[in-house]
């Protein structure tokens, strides 16, 4: 199962990189040097790779939030909303909170994490309350957050001295310190991941999430409570995208809330997570991938004519080739190993004489 | 072809079929079926007999091989095209909508339409009359096919057979949902079909029953057929040796008995002062969309020692029972006791700490397929068995895990690559060992077993009825509930019987016997007196 899957994401990664090339030598860019470029940029120095590394490190956490989600059966794509609504606590609480750092960044980290589990766990309430379906609600309550986000920082909390909508900076003492570029984000993303995966691999929630992913019923039958564990898999799902959303603030060079905070990064924690088939180890190796060809693409940018949109497609191929495949290549094996097991006892009947025939069609 | 009337053969030589990835289901299958004869196709499950029938009626194709249909060449790419050339199939699971009239179902597909479209539904219905008048099949044109009985959808199915004029009908074990006295009807109208020149194809594992109806036999063992010889003179132990290979089967649950140290069944324990361990009071349960209930005022012990069956035709409240039991459902009044503790209103969680339960679907919810051995073995047990999990913290112990997934797969010898095997790389057999082993593994004092040995092969069945005489050998009560009459008239100290959501007979395992539990079945009195064609046209519902 598990060697399948690695042969099936490695297969993507090739065949991605090949397809990429392809289209460059169509279009008439420089294939290698756009190539080489791409890894410098992302990979081949010490800026290269704190790039990455920092980028990663958000989307190893949307990515985490979707597969929790997903893994338990439940459909939270307020990945989005939650993010936002971190990324706001985190700013709100620096802005009118002035503490010494350790005590600071831990309330301001926690509050984070809190909002994102409040908006996820809205859905999870009409859903039990109102057997709302939480892939709807957590869809519309991403416009909410956009919308109540957006109103706070072009009106209350604005920024007087800016000239586009974003609110002032939070105190100096919720800041996450940088080491030669690298974000003290990186680290909390690390140990949040490595808690996630402890919780998803060895609890006994983990375990019953799990199932619950895999055949509800089963879950039910064996005793496993499903509302409760649905409801903390929903505020745990929405934590964590919270938090993610808390380390943009924190973490980086803004620590401000500016309009674009979210960019695309819950959306492509959403995909990292289909993609790792809602495994966290795998979350997170194709987290870095998608973080090395982003960073990267800038530098291809830079250097070549290429534009940085190329990263997208690269993306896309991993994405459609490997989720594709996962299926197909079962498939399309099993179907050859029937034609060719078939084809063989057809055979054997031809070849021995009449009475013999039979014995010798075993294995 | 003679003068005489007679429905086409069928000739099928070197048909293989490997369902992906290996599974080779036939292998090299030759099988020649005379013209207008009775010709049965028995084999364990998995022996290929359905997947035969599958090749010959277009639902699957075969890698290899020929087909010949009174005496052409043919190949079915769908079942429209088998039917064309008048074969026809009545599956074990009908195929018939409920909501529509008996005449809707039949012409469905098939209606006569006018230049415009419109279905002439005159014509349709004066048709479908016609035919049930001429083969004399009791039914009703215009009655719901929901409110029929199972028997008498049966018939459905057959007449929208007969409407296309079917020459070749193809039954895939038929009797299996039926009573006796309903399969007794059941060869009546099949005798007669073939009398009037139809090819009749009979798939069943009942040995009794195939030697009651058919001209000819073919038995399949393995994906190959075994043996075809017509049949006179053969007993039931004959055909038995051919299926399995060996000079078992009828003694599967002697041999369990054996194991226990008696050569007969241990006599009745349970003195009254064992408390019982389970005790359903007055349940009664209402579903939206069901006008009558479908548990109504069912009340029944199981005391520690005893085996405890649940017959009926199904769809009478034993799915409901189990449902109420296990607490997957609330029933709206009655109460629940285990073990003496009132478990009406508990959890799940709550109640496994007093039963074990193996369901009846292992799909639905036996096990997770994808998963591993370890996680679908240590389900409940995670909860409930503390070596499994640290003593300070909420984390499992991946090693003890492992260690139980081990020892569960020795002990119930599940044949599986290890503990890190996906549940769905394993037979169907070896699945319901992992079910059957972790749910027994649970050490508690009430065992509910609900249809434990359905699709399963000879093997798997006996060593699963060898598990459930060890249960009771160490004082556990179970409740067995099954679709399977032989199991529960072997297994069981008690039947009791469910129609219509009640408890319509008691039988101690003595007494009881096929007849009178099957008339108890169809809700008809005891003894001798209306026979099942009096039952009326739509099953007296």
């Amino acid at each position: 199962m598990r060697k399948q899957h690695a042969v099936s994401a490695a297969a993507g990664v090739a065949v991605s990189l090949l397809a990429g090339l392809a289209i460059l030598a169509i279009q008439g860019y420089p294939v290698w040097q756009s190539y080489a470029a791409l890894f410098s940029y992302s990979l081949f120095s010490q800026f290269a790779l704190v790039s990455t590394l920092n980028k990663a490190s958000t989307l190893v956490l949307t990515g985490a939030s979707a597969a929790v989600g997903f893994g338990s059966n439940c459909v939270n794509l307020g990945q989005p909303g939650q993010f936002l609504l971190g990324a706001m606590a985190a700013t709100a609480l620096g802005i009118f909170l002035d503490l010494p750092s350790w005590a600071m960044l831990p309330t301001v980290i926690v509050a984070a994490a809190v909002a994102g589990a409040v908006w996820s766990g809205l859905a999870a309430f009409m859903r039990l309350r109102w057997k709302m379906n939480e892939f709807i609600t957590t869809l519309m309550l991403n416009f909410v957050a956009d919308g109540v986000t957006l109103w706070l920082i072009s009106g209350p909390m604005l920024d007087r001295k800016a000239y586009s909508p974003m609110t002032a900076m939070t105190n100096p003492g919720a800041w996450l310190g940088m080491w030669n570029g690298l974000s003290g984000a990186v680290a909390v993303a690390a140990a949040a991941l490595a808690a996630v995966w402890v919780i998803w691999n060895r609890s006994k929630f983990g375990y019953e999430c799990r199932v619950m992913g895999h055949n509800p019923g089963f879950a039910a039958a064996g005793g496993c409570g499903v509302a409760r564990n649905f409801t903390w898999a929903m505020l745990l799902s929405g934590a964590i995208a919270g938090l993610a959303g808390g380390l943009m603030v924190t973490g980086g060079m803004q620590h401000r809330f500016v309009k674009g905070i979210g960019a695309n990064y819950a959306w492509d924690g959403v995909m990292i997570a289909i993609v790792a088939g809602n495994s966290m180890s795998g979350t997170a190796l194709y987290a870095l991938f998608f973080a090395a060809l982003q960073t990267g693409a800038m530098g291809m940018e830079l250097e070549t004519a290429v534009p940085s949109e190329f990263a997208l497609v690269l993306q896309a191929i991993v994405v459609l080739f490997v989720v594709a495949s996962r299926e197909s290549t079962r498939l399309i094996l099993a179907g050859l190993a029937a034609k060719l097991k078939a084809r063989r006892a057809a055979r054997m009947l031809e070849a021995p004489g009449e009475g013999g025939g039979r014995h010798g069609s075993g294995d | 072809m003679s003068t005489k009337i007679s429905g086409p053969g069928v000739r099928m030589s070197s048909v293989v079929k490997v369902y992906p990835p290996d599974v080779l289901a036939l292998d090299n299958v030759d099988i020649c079926i005379s013209p207008g004869s009775i010709h049965s196709i028995i084999g364990e499950n998995g022996a290929g007999k359905s997947t035969l029938m599958k090749v010959l009626y277009g639902i699957t194709q075969a890698n290899a091989g020929h087909i010949e249909v009174g005496g052409k060449p043919v190949r079915f790419a769908s079942p429209r095209q088998a039917v064309r050339a008048g074969i026809g199939m009545v599956h074990q699971e009908l195929m018939l909508i409920p909501s529509y009239t008996v005449w809707e179902n039949v012409v469905l597909g098939a209606e006569p339409v006018t230049y415009l479209g419109r279905v002439k539904g005159e014509a349709a219905l004066a048709r479908v009359g016609e035919i049930i008048e001429r083969w004399g099949l009791k039914l009703d044109c215009s009655a719901i096919v929901g409110d029929l009985s199972i028997s008498a959808q049966q018939k459905v199915e057959i007449l929208k057979l007969l409407y296309r004029d079917v020459q070749v009908l193809i039954m895939d074990e038929p009797t299996a949902v039926l009573t006796p006295q309903e399969t007794a009807e059941l060869f009546v109208r099949l005798r007669a079909l073939n009398s009037d020149g139809r090819t009749i194809i009979f798939i069943s594992h009942r040995l009794s029953e195939v030697l009651d109806i058919s001209d000819e036999i073919t038995v399949m063992r393995r994906g190959r057929r075994v043996m075809t010889t017509p049949n006179r003179g053969l007993s039931r132990a004959d055909l038995a040796r051919a299926m399995v290979g060996r000079d078992v089967v009828f003694s599967a649950v002697r041999e369990g008995d054996a194991a226990l140290d008696s050569s007969q069944r241990p006599p009745q324990p349970s003195p009254p002062t064992v408390p019982p361990c389970l005790e359903v009071r007055g349940l009664s349960m209402t579903v939206r969309g069901r006008g009558r209930p479908v548990l109504d005022d069912v009340s029944l012990e199981v005391r520690g020692g005893e085996i405890v069956g649940i017959a009926g035709v199904e769809g009478n409240g034993q799915f409901e029972l189990v449902q109420a039991i296990t607490g997957a459902v609330k029933p709206d009044s009655g109460s629940i006791l285990m073990s003496g503790q009132d478990v009406t209103g508990a959890s799940v969680m709550s109640r496994r700490r007093l039963m074990c339960s193996v369901p009846q679907d292992r799909k639905l919810a036996g096990g997770a397929g994808a998963m591993s051995l370890v996680d679908n073995s240590i389900m409940t047990h995670h909860r409930l068995r503390p070596s499994l999990s640290s003593k300070l913290t909420p984390l499992l112990l991946p090693r003890a895990c492992r260690d139980f997934c081990a020892r569960l797969i020795a002990e119930y010898s599940v044949v599986a690559s290890g503990p890190d095997a996906a549940l769905s790389q394993l037979s169907g057999g070896n699945q319901q060992k992992v079910i059957v082993g972790r749910e027994f593994s649970h050490d508690v004092d009430l065992v509910l077993l609900d249809n434990p040995t359905r699709g399963l092969d000879v093997g798997s069945s006996e060593f699963i009825h060898a598990q459930i005489l060890k249960k009771r050998s160490e004082g556990k009560g179970c409740l067995l509930v099954s679709a399977d009459l032989d199991e529960l008239l072997s297994l069981c100290d008690r039947i009791i019987v469910m129609y219509e959501g009640r408890v319509a007979a008691e039988f101690a395992g003595s007494e009881a016997d096929r007849d009178s539990v099957g008339r108890a079945m169809l809700g008809l009195g005891p003894g001798p007196g209306r026979g099942p064609e009096s039952e009326g046209v739509t099953s007296g519902r």
